[in-house]
């Protein structure tokens, strides 16, 4: 691989850009890996990526029935924060939020990790000693983050109304290394590393069976033929359920449609995201200027990919409220992506009841921010059987009760 | 004793492409009960002055009437002051059975839209078919207005009362204000 | 966006009136079952591509819960019926049938 760099682009410029390589192979399947994994979105290649890299496995295939990235990495709102509750959820997404900090160098990708600062506003009295108690459990796991009053909240984003017509801003829970990042960058710079220590990225390849004997996996069967594996990590968000059917056991989860959209390119005008929960939206400036909103799910299962015309009215109305400017956008373009929520609303990461059979999925409205922490726990989950980062999000809570309860914490899990 | 008095003190709002009041207070009876039993219809006719109406209809006539609410309730219009007297000779006639009779006058808000662009200033606030023909006096229709539950019938081709709880009386008064804001007409109908 | 009848009162509306309740026809463990049970009648969802069966309530409306079959694939609404059901009518699923020949072998 030749490596990304000021003289690479320099010597590029010289010879009109006729050197450029392709950033990964176009692979064929092979008849055999040590793994596969299923999706080609942020925490399957992740995953791929850190089982090469921590573990020096790298006869892997990752298999993607579309393009790369092309589900919910790719049409995420790409906010990135690691303030949670609950202990095991701080761990992980501290640890991916540490490690887009430095993701571009180690990628040698550019991936636009921007930490411009993300705010959770607090709109009502609960809302602000939920935050209040986040701030102080997050001290305790060290991460950075602080509970602000609204004189901070309106200097950091001037566009605000601090006493919208249905809740007043309150304050707000502020992580001033949170941010965003480009999230086809991180789905093809893990991918270009990946391909770059020999591991097959599969595109168009759809997974139709999981293949057994005596309970153990044997490989998968696909739309190019069959592929034998000795161990396989299902990756693959909304459609979790569907493989899982597969491989024959049930999961706690449920597909339904999330929104987002962009309004037209405007001057920068607010530098930090916001997410309002209580009225229930959130926005951040792209650098190309258009204003990236989102919202809430629709209340029912869908593989859709749209989502209902209400729940953009809602989002946008919110917005009105909050930012007034707002008012005056015009939108440019809608869509949706099919979720994966589980029962806690916290993500699952664990062995199945199909030996060397795992499973990486339920992070539902939120996972970007996870991608690189959930992709660092579930390869050793995959190499060693067992990581202290997933341990507490193993199937089996649900039957013992152990939930991570982030969607009362929370409200939203962007 | 004290004055009843409506939520918003008979607001109105005039100036629009449809005349909007707060009317009331008005007498209303929740009256829940299986409606195919004899003793309920009866309850409801001597209660509210009217038959007992077929599914999602409404019988009134002025400001009494009977109007189905839903497969086990019934709601009874009548004056805000003959409740009291309706609320006992309800009691009576369904001591037998199991049923409930409950004043609600206090909780609900009561509006009036109408002229020619009635329909026009509903169809923008719910999701309810307002083509004439599709929606006509005697037909009673529970939904929403925009982000609150409210319930409507024609009282005449021109007119509608809606009804909504009393604690969003503001906020409906102010959405039927702004969707017959003038120059908003839409021609639609 | 659905558009959904309830089936209580007849209504034909769009969603907003609606509120979702999740998979249908669960059947319930309580106090006294095993783990498996709980577990299963709790968290565990059929979660189909294809054609699916909810509860839905009218909730902007008459208050009444109803059952809809429908496809998650397409948003197709088969249809509605009464919530006093622990399956979906027969009348229901051949006209299911009519549009999703096989669909039954599929789950
Ligand atoms: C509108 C929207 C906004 C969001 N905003 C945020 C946000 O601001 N911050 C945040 O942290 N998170 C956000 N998320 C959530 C985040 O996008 C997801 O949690 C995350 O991208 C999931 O990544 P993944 O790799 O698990 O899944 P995906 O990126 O969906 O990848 C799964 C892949 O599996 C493939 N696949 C499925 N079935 C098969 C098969 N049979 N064979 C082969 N391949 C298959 C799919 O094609 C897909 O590419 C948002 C999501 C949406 C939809
Ligand atoms: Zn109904």
């Amino acid at each position: 691989m030749k490596k990304y760099s000021v003289f690479a682009v320099a010597r590029e410029a010289m010879r009109h850009h006729t050197g450029w390589n392709r950033a990964w192979r176009d692979a064929q399947p092979k008849k055999r890996y040590d793994v596969i994994i299923v999706g080609a979105g942020g925490h399957g290649l992740a995953t791929a990526y850190y089982l090469g890299k921590n573990f020096g496995i790298t006869n892997v295939a990752i298999i993607e029935k579309g393009w790369l990235g092309g589900g919910n990495t790719g049409r995420n709102t790409t906010i990135i924060r690691s303030n949670y509750l609950q202990d095991p959820s701080a761990a992980i997404y501290e640890k991916a939020r540490s490690l887009y900090e430095t993701m571009s160098q180690d990628l040698n990708y550019n991936v636009m990790f921007s930490p411009r600062g993300v705010i959770m506003l607090a709109q009502t009295e609960h809302e602000v000693r939920g935050y209040k108690r986040t701030a102080h459990a997050n001290a305790l796991q060290g991460v950075t983050t602080e509970f602000i009053g609204p004189e901070r909240v309106k200097q950091l984003v001037p566009i605000i109304n601090l006493d919208g017509p249905r809740y007043p801003v309150l304050g707000g829970l502020w992580q001033a290394r949170g941010g965003t990042a480009r999230h086809d960058a991180v789905a093809w710079g893990y991918a270009r590393a990946c391909s770059d220590m020999g591991m097959d990225v599969i595109q168009k390849c759809e997974v139709t069976g999981v293949r057994s004997e005596g309970g153990k996996v044997t490989g998968v069967s696909t739309n190019r033929g069959d592929i034998d594996c000795d161990k396989l990590g299902i990756v693959v968000a909304g459609h979790s359920g569907h493989l899982a059917d597969m491989a024959g056991f049930r999961l706690p989860i449920e597909s339904v449609a999330l929104q987002a959209l962009v309004s037209e390119p405007i001057k920068p005008c607010m530098d930090v995201v916001v997410m309002a929960n209580t009225v229930h939206g959130y926005m951040s400036q792209s650098d190309k200027g258009e204003m990236v909103i989102g919202g809430g799910t629709d209340g029912y299962n869908n593989y859709t990919q749209r989502g209902s015309f209400h729940h953009i009215e809602e989002t946008v109305r919110a917005l009105v409220e909050t930012f007034p400017m707002v008012s005056r956008l015009k939108m440019l373009r809608q869509w949706g992506g099919i979720v994966d929520v589980t029962g806690d609303r916290s993500p699952i990461l664990s062995k199945t009841p199909v030996e060397n059979v795992f499973i990486n999925c339920g992070w539902g409205t939120g996972g970007f921010k996870a991608i690189p922490g959930s992709g660092w726990g579930f390869a050793e989950l995959m190499a060693k059987g067992q990581s202290p980062l997933t341990d507490a999000f193993g199937l089996n809570r649900f039957q013992e009760g152990r939930f991570i309860d982030e969607s009362v914490a929370a409200g939203v899990a962007h | 004793m004290s004055e009843p008095v409506s939520a918003l003190k008979n607001i109105s709002d005039l100036n629009g492409i449809a005349a909007i009041r707060e009317i009331g207070p008005l007498g209303m009876i929740t009256l829940r009960g299986d409606l195919s039993d004899r003793a309920v219809q009866d309850a409801a006719k001597t209660a509210g002055g009217a038959n007992a109406p077929d599914q999602r209809k409404i019988n009134a006539e002025g400001d009494g009437g009977v109007a189905w609410m839903s497969p086990d309730e019934l709601l009874i219009l009548c004056r805000y002051d003959e409740v009291p007297l309706r609320m006992t000779n309800l009691q009576a006639g369904l001591s037998k059975g199991h049923a409930l009779a409950a004043n609600v006058s206090d909780a609900r808000a009561v509006f009036e839209v109408s002229g020619p662009r009635a329909r026009e200033v509903l169809a923008k606030l719910a999701p309810v078919d307002l083509t004439p023909g599709q929606f006509e006096p005697g037909m009673m229709r529970r939904t929403r207005l925009a982000q609150v539950p409210a319930a409507f019938w024609m009282t005449d081709a021109e007119t509608f009362r809606i009804v909504c709880f009393r604690s969003v009386a503001q906020y409906v008064f102010d959405l039927l204000k702004i969707a017959a804001q003038p120059g908003s007409e839409v021609d639609f109908f | 966006m659905l558009v959904l009848t309830c089936h209580a009162c007849g209504v034909t509306a769009e969603e907003t009136e609606f509120h979702a309740g999740g998979e249908a026809h669960l059947k319930r463990f309580g106090p006294g079952s095993s783990d498996e049970d709980f577990e299963e009648y709790l968290f565990m969802r059929a979660n189909p591509k294809g054609v699916h069966f909810e509860r839905w309530r009218h909730a902007n409306g008459c208050g009444k819960w109803f059952h809809v079959a429908r496809d998650t694939m397409t948003l197709e609404v088969f249809g509605s019926y009464s919530a006093q059901a622990f399956a979906p009518p027969e009348e229901l699923l051949s006209r299911i049938e009519d549009r999703r020949p096989g669909w039954r072998g599929q789950d």
